[in-house]
């Protein structure tokens, strides 16, 4: 498919631009670091009290918290509990956004008008209030943290597929599906699905970077990941009691965090670069008739 | 006018209501609740009872909800679960903190957003745009608690300029205390804001430079401040207004981390306070009136927008 | 506009040009390698004459225009000089240019719809001009604004200068634009494609209006266009533009009379004509080429029927000479060119009439109605009639042409019967049968024997299919690919519409226009179907890729014995196409005839004004023709005028046209049907209600 034949150029030009390779080297490796976490020598649960709140050194690179743990142990495993929050939290809100935001587009209406006005709701309220909620009636754990960030984003995905299904069903090449037979169904799935998934892709990557931010935020505030999961929120919160005994405490999970979340945003605005110039080849060219 | 006003108002009225009712649902699922906090865990079932009686909370939840709705109508928002108090009393000692931290973050977001996307707009690709674009990138990806120990840090920690907790001092009171305690609270998110201003408007100064209109403008002999100045600014600063409404509008209810960082006694931190008590007549009370304090913003948005954009006619 | 004909400018050496461009060269350096897109141009340009620049696109001649006043974007390398007055434009300082901007030079853009800013008084915007150069008083300037207004024909001047561009027509906008460019009187106006947004009869105000304020001020007008019907009619010069170059300049008259370079003659020969020949159209093979590609020597040669393989021409650029008193050109072989005349040929005999066959199709009364829904409560507070009550019939083997202005309702139509919009009243038939409100599994039978082509090929073709899987697409949905013969059937399909086999594998990005548009037909016809509803299937195409496609369309026809409803706005491609013609104005039929009766014999004043406004490729005939200007624009659709809906812009209206719709009947003496009150030829009483009406 020429989905899967133009990944690669995608990918090409993605690594042209020193940001961005930067940011997917960078994305690559704390990856990588979360799925081996196991295989490392660290340990984010042992504590050692007479070692509480000691600097970074050789043996603890980023230090120890107010248990003796060690830092480094903890961001690397934290990776773990953010990208998997992030992914799942995206995976819900692109499987729910999307068919919203596919159907609304496609028939209009009342169902348009319904189910968008289910997404101004979801709108109206700051993301982080409507997930605090949604943690107080599911209880403080994981799961909860990931599917109330999930839903926040539903809206994002059904908007911005909704816009696209709109740019896309008075098109020509939509109504000439409609005029040799064919059936709505096959429009939505087979013409208008696929000559969407440049925007939902680039949302996707942009969403990974507002998911984690969103964890951390809840972590943050006491009450996503339970103790003692490491999350990255979690230590930012501790640290923040110790800033004048170990002000690394706070600010070296903190610019690890930082970055992750900065990576996925250049990576998605470089994507949304590359795919609109794409697609701005495939637009109408202004021609000598007009009607 | 007024009806252009009042239709709008119409739109957004369901919308309250659809989100009170699914406030309630949600605090319905919930197994156990406020009164399980209240009496505490071995409390008698006589005492349970009672307490939920005298809190009206034995009736059917529908007879709850309407009960609630009417009295909300007439501005009664109930009473406070925890603290014992009328919730739009807590309510009202919060908002005017909220409100000061709101205005002074999107001063300061305004300060450092605009001029930084006219900067890099001016000379799209360039190294000044480079650099500024970098900025916003940075603004935007940089957590706000954690810019917020940063600044805590170097200001309090290191330079003890500025106090490490923002208390609410008004500012009529007291110009110089406010603006001491607003400044790190008011900079932290000011900052994130300015990130998404920026990108926001240098997207739209970058598209209106290449309207068609431009190169007329041009054609005309217009010196270019007065190009960039009054033809391509009055158009980018048209959506410009409503992304502003929408930031404002956020801070109301969306700054709960930032005053957490700080401690600052806003709407926000009470509703965190009522979360993690379940006093639901306060959670109730809060999302509601934040949400109307949104929709009222984002009604004066609209109004503004309709005034100042020409092609929009009240009919 | 000026006569040409009694001094020639160019020909008294004592006479300073007002512009004077030499050896301009333009490259575009934005994409890493340098494009070339402008190659080395020269010309002249005198006071008081209009130089037309023709061409197709990507020739370079918007490009040449834009780099006279220096508004051509950084990315470009200009080299040359371009001598305005006392100005060397190019290495000028930008306060230079933009001192120069405005005062001494005036530019008209193509989309009036654009080139206003939507949010500044349309008042404001013709004068701010002169404010900045300090040349009027800000106090003076709404004064002045309705002053301008005025001389563009503008009603009610004083009120218009405080609306926005929102509050005027596609053709007032026009206008004001032009009112803007002559607000600072300069010596010079530039007007790249003024009226290509136009309709035809806003088209014809338009050029009017320009011609005469040209007139009275008597300034140079640069007019950049690739309609040679618009070239014939305001040119006193003409330089035909290709490949960046200027490949023939001359006298409007000798140029259209005797072209000597081949292009100019095969784009002659290549456009249909509303007064002319009835034989098969001349294409010109090939594509215009892109700047980024040029084919070596002279860029012309893949395309030319004297280069026929010659090396000199594809190894060496030759330069514009002199051919002939007034003529250059630039063709190593000019000579060779018959000087016989290209245009003027007298019509063939119209065909013998069409053998009555059974209707394919019938319309009978067809109506679609939209509501207008208010924007915020969402209530239909009126209804737009889009589509008021059209009847017609197409028959195997014939093309019925269905012709108006933008928002007639003539796509509508064609989309109605399609089915893609749902019918509010009258009846569709398709051999017989009513298809209106079939259910679902009948309607896609019908449809197999329908198919619908589309305006832009660029938009009607999945961006995400292979070419081939496009043209099978309809097949598969219907699920008789296989039994309709698969793969082979497509190739086929692919060789009946002139493309290679070897194309199948691509994807639409990778077509140019007349290609896309010959997978669209390709496509349309896997189902075998015996109607085609054509929705200006060559409006987007390039002059010379028109021709391409029209003679495809009737080879099709004359093959498989299709019937073709042909939906278009440019009259002569349907004088040229057609049996039958029907035309539209505001949602319904005001005439429709035999092609020839039609265009010979309107009875119809709108019919009338709208023959007399589209520009015939004749410099010859501009003089003599009589043109009607009709008043005002077409009325929103939602409130049609009361009585006949033409009434406010005719100029045989009364009375009773205003109070009482005519009834759509036959017109006596003719086979014409029509729905006039006052139907009849333009006869010399005709002529003088006309005159007394102006």
């Amino acid at each position: 498919m020429k989905l899967l034949r133009s990944t690669g150029s995608v990918l090409q030009r993605l690594l042209r631009s020193p940001g961005s390779a930067l940011a997917l080297l960078f994305l690559l490796g704390i990856t990588l670091a979360a799925i081996l976490a196991d295989l490392l020598p660290l340990n984010p649960y042992a504590q050692k009290l007479v070692n509480a709140l000691n600097g970074p050194s050789a043996a603890n690179w980023f230090g120890t918290d107010e248990v003796g743990r060690d830092i480094l142990a903890r961001v690397v495993f934290g990776a773990r509990t953010s990208l998997l929050t992030a992914a799942g939290a995206v995976a819900i809100a692109a499987v729910i956004g999307v068919p919203i935001g596919l159907v609304a587009g496609f028939f209009g209406g009342w169902r348009d008008a319904t189910l968008m006005r289910f997404v101004d709701v979801l709108l109206a309220l700051p993301a982080i209030l409507f997930a605090m909620a949604m943690i107080a009636v599911l209880g403080r754990s994981q799961v909860a943290a990931l599917i109330a960030v999930g839903i926040t984003g539903i809206p994002s995905f059904a908007r911005i597929t909704r816009a696209q299904v709109l740019s896309l069903r008075r098109r020509d090449f939509v109504t000439a599906v409609e005029a040799f037979g064919g059936s709505s169904a096959y429009n939505m799935f087979r013409t208008i699905l696929p000559n969407s998934w440049s925007p939902i892709f680039v949302q996707i990557v942009v969403l990974c970077s507002v998911a984690i931010l969103l964890e951390a935020a809840l972590s943050f505030l006491g009450v996503g990941v339970a103790p003692p999961t490491p999350s990255w929120g979690e230590m930012l919160r501790t640290g923040k009691s110790y800033l004048h005994e170990a002000p690394y405490y706070a600010v070296l999970p903190g610019i690890v965090l930082t970055l992750t979340i900065l990576s996925f945003d250049v990576i998605g605005r470089s994507l949304a670069g590359i795919l609109e110039n794409r697609s701005e080849v495939a637009t109408p060219a202004k021609a000598g008739g007009a009607p | 006018m007024i009806g252009f006003v009042l239709r709008r108002f119409g739109q957004l009225l369901p919308l309250l209501l659809l989100a009170s009712i699914g406030i309630w649902a949600m605090i319905f699922a919930v197994p156990g609740g406020p009164i399980g906090m209240l009496v505490g865990e071995n409390a008698t079932p006589e005492a349970i009872a009672a307490a939920e009686k005298q809190f009206g909370l034995d009736r059917p939840a529908v007879v709850q909800y309407l009960d609630w709705l009417w009295n909300a109508l007439q501005g009664n928002f109930g009473t406070s679960i925890h603290g014992r108090e009328p919730v739009l009393h807590l309510i009202g000692q919060r908002l005017p903190a909220t409100l000061h931290l709101a205005v002074a973050a999107t001063i300061v977001s305004l300060v450092i957003g605009i001029p930084v996307a006219i900067l890099s707009a001016l000379k799209p690709g360039s190294w000044i745009d480079r650099v500024l674009s970098a900025w916003s990138a940075l603004a935007l990806g940089v957590p706000t608690f954690w810019l917020g120990i940063l600044l805590i840090l170097l200001f309090a920690v290191e330079l003890h300029w500025l106090p490490s907790a923002s208390g609410y001092v008004p500012i009529w009171e007291d110009p110089l205390a406010a603006l001491c305690n607003l400044a790190l609270p008011a900079l932290t998110l000011g900052v994130y804001v300015s990130g998404i201003l920026a990108r926001f408007l240098r997207a739209s100064l970058v598209g209106e430079l290449r309207a068609d209109y431009v190169r007329t403008a041009r054609s005309k002999g217009l010196p270019e401040r007065q190009v960039v100045g009054t033809h391509i600014m009055r158009n980018a600063l048209l959506p410009f207004v409503t992304i502003v409404g929408l930031m404002m509008a956020n801070f109301i209810g969306g700054a709960v981390v930032t005053e957490a960082v700080f401690t600052y006694p806003g709407l926000g931190r009470l509703l965190i306070q009522a979360i993690s008590t379940r006093d639901y007549p306060l959670i109730q009370g809060c999302i509601v009136v934040i949400l109307v304090l949104y929709i009222a913003i984002n009604m004066a948005v609209d109004v503004l927008y309709a005034y100042i954009d020409p092609r929009i006619e009240y009919s | 506009m000026a006569d040409a004909g009694a001094v020639r400018p160019d020909m008294d050496p004592d006479r300073v040009p007002v512009l004077s461009v030499r050896d301009l060269k333009v490259e575009f350096t934005g994409s890493g390698r340098a494009v070339p897109v402008v190659r080395g141009v020269d010309f002249d340009l005198y006071a008081n004459e209009v130089l037309c620049i023709v061409g197709e696109s990507g020739s370079g001649k918007s490009v040449t225009s834009l780099a006279v006043t220096g508004l051509l974007p950084e990315t470009a390398r200009v080299s040359g000089s371009i001598r305005l007055g006392e100005i060397e434009v190019i290495g000028a300082a930008p306060e230079t240019l933009r001192q120069m901007r405005g005062r001494d030079v005036g530019f008209i853009f193509q989309d009036p719809t654009t080139t206003l800013n939507p949010v500044l008084p349309v008042g404001r915007q013709i004068t701010e001009g002169q404010v900045a150069h300090g040349l009027l008083a800000k106090a003076e300037a709404p004064r002045r604004a309705a002053e301008l207004l005025r001389e563009v024909d503008i009603a009610d001047p004083e009120g218009r200068v405080a609306q926005y561009p929102h509050q005027f027509s596609g053709g007032m906008r026009q206008r004001a634009v032009i009112a803007m460019a002559m607000a600072g009187q300069p010596n010079l106006i530039i007007a790249d494609e003024p009226t290509t947004a136009l309709d035809v009869t806003v088209q014809a105000q338009v050029l009017a209006v320009l011609a005469r304020r040209q007139a009275e001020t008597g300034a140079a007008v640069i007019l950049i266009t690739h309609d040679l019907g618009v070239v014939a009619e305001v040119a006193d010069r003409v330089a035909v533009m290709y490949g960046g170059r200027i490949v023939e300049t001359g006298p409007v008259a000798e140029l259209f009379r005797a072209p000597r370079h081949p292009y100019t003659r095969a784009l002659l020969r290549s456009i249909p004509r509303i007064d002319t020949t009835d034989a098969r159209l001349d294409p010109i093979p090939g594509q215009p080429p892109t700047p980024s590609a040029l084919p070596t020597g002279c860029s012309f040669h893949p395309r030319c029927a004297l280069a026929e393989g010659r090396a000199r021409c594809s190894g060496e650029e030759p330069s514009l000479r002199v051919v002939d008193r007034l003529q250059q050109a630039a063709c190593h072989y000019a000579d060779e060119i018959p000087v016989a005349s290209v245009v003027a040929t007298p019509r063939e005999a119209a065909g013998g009439a069409t053998p009555p066959a059974e209707p394919l199709l019938e319309v009978d009364g067809l109506k679609v109605h939209f509501p207008v829904k208010s924007s915020i409560l969402r209530r239909t507070v009126g209804w737009v009639r889009a589509v008021d009550g059209v009847s017609l019939t197409v028959r195997p083997g014939e093309t019925v042409s269905l012709v108006g202005e933008s928002g007639c309702g003539k796509t509508t139509t064609g989309r109605a019967i399609m089915g893609l919009i749902g019918a509010t009243g009258g009846d569709v038939r398709f051999e017989g049968q009513s298809i209106v409100g079939l259910k679902r599994g009948d309607m896609r039978k019908a449809r197999r024997q329908m198919q619908y082509i589309f305006q832009d090929p660029y938009a009607s073709l999945n961006p995400v299919l292979t070419v081939e899987d496009i043209v099978a697409e309809p097949l598969r949905i219907h699920g008789i690919y296989d039994e309709m013969g698969g793969a082979p059937r497509i190739a086929e399909l692919f060789d009946m519409v002139g493309l290679s086999r070897s194309m199948l594998g691509r994807y639409p990005s990778e077509f140019s226009g007349g290609q896309k548009q010959r997978i669209g037909i390709a496509r349309a016809l896997a189902l075998k179907p015996r109607l085609l509803i054509l929705d200006e299937p060559v409006a987007a195409l390039d002059v010379s890729i028109q021709a391409q496609v029209i003679n495809l369309l009737q080879d099709l026809q004359k093959e498989l014995g299709l019937g073709y409803l042909f939906i278009a706005h440019n009259l002569s491609v349907v004088r040229h196409i057609s049996d039958r013609v029907a035309v539209m104005y505001l949602g319904r039929i005001v005439e429709e005839s035999g092609r020839d009766t039609l265009y010979d014999q309107p009875v119809h004043p709108y019919t009338q004004s709208l023959l007399s406004a589209a520009p015939v490729p004749d410099p010859a005939v501009r003089d003599s023709r009589r043109r009607i200007v009709l008043e005002g624009e077409i009325p929103n659709p939602a409130k049609p005028p009361g009585g006949c809906t033409f009434h406010p812009r005719c100029f045989r209206a009364t009375e009773r046209c205003r109070s009482e719709a005519p009834v759509f009947g036959a017109y006596p003496g003719l086979e014409t049907r029509t729905s006039c009150h006052h139907a009849g030829p333009l006869s010399a009483g005709a002529e003088r209600q006309l005159e007394e009406a102006q």
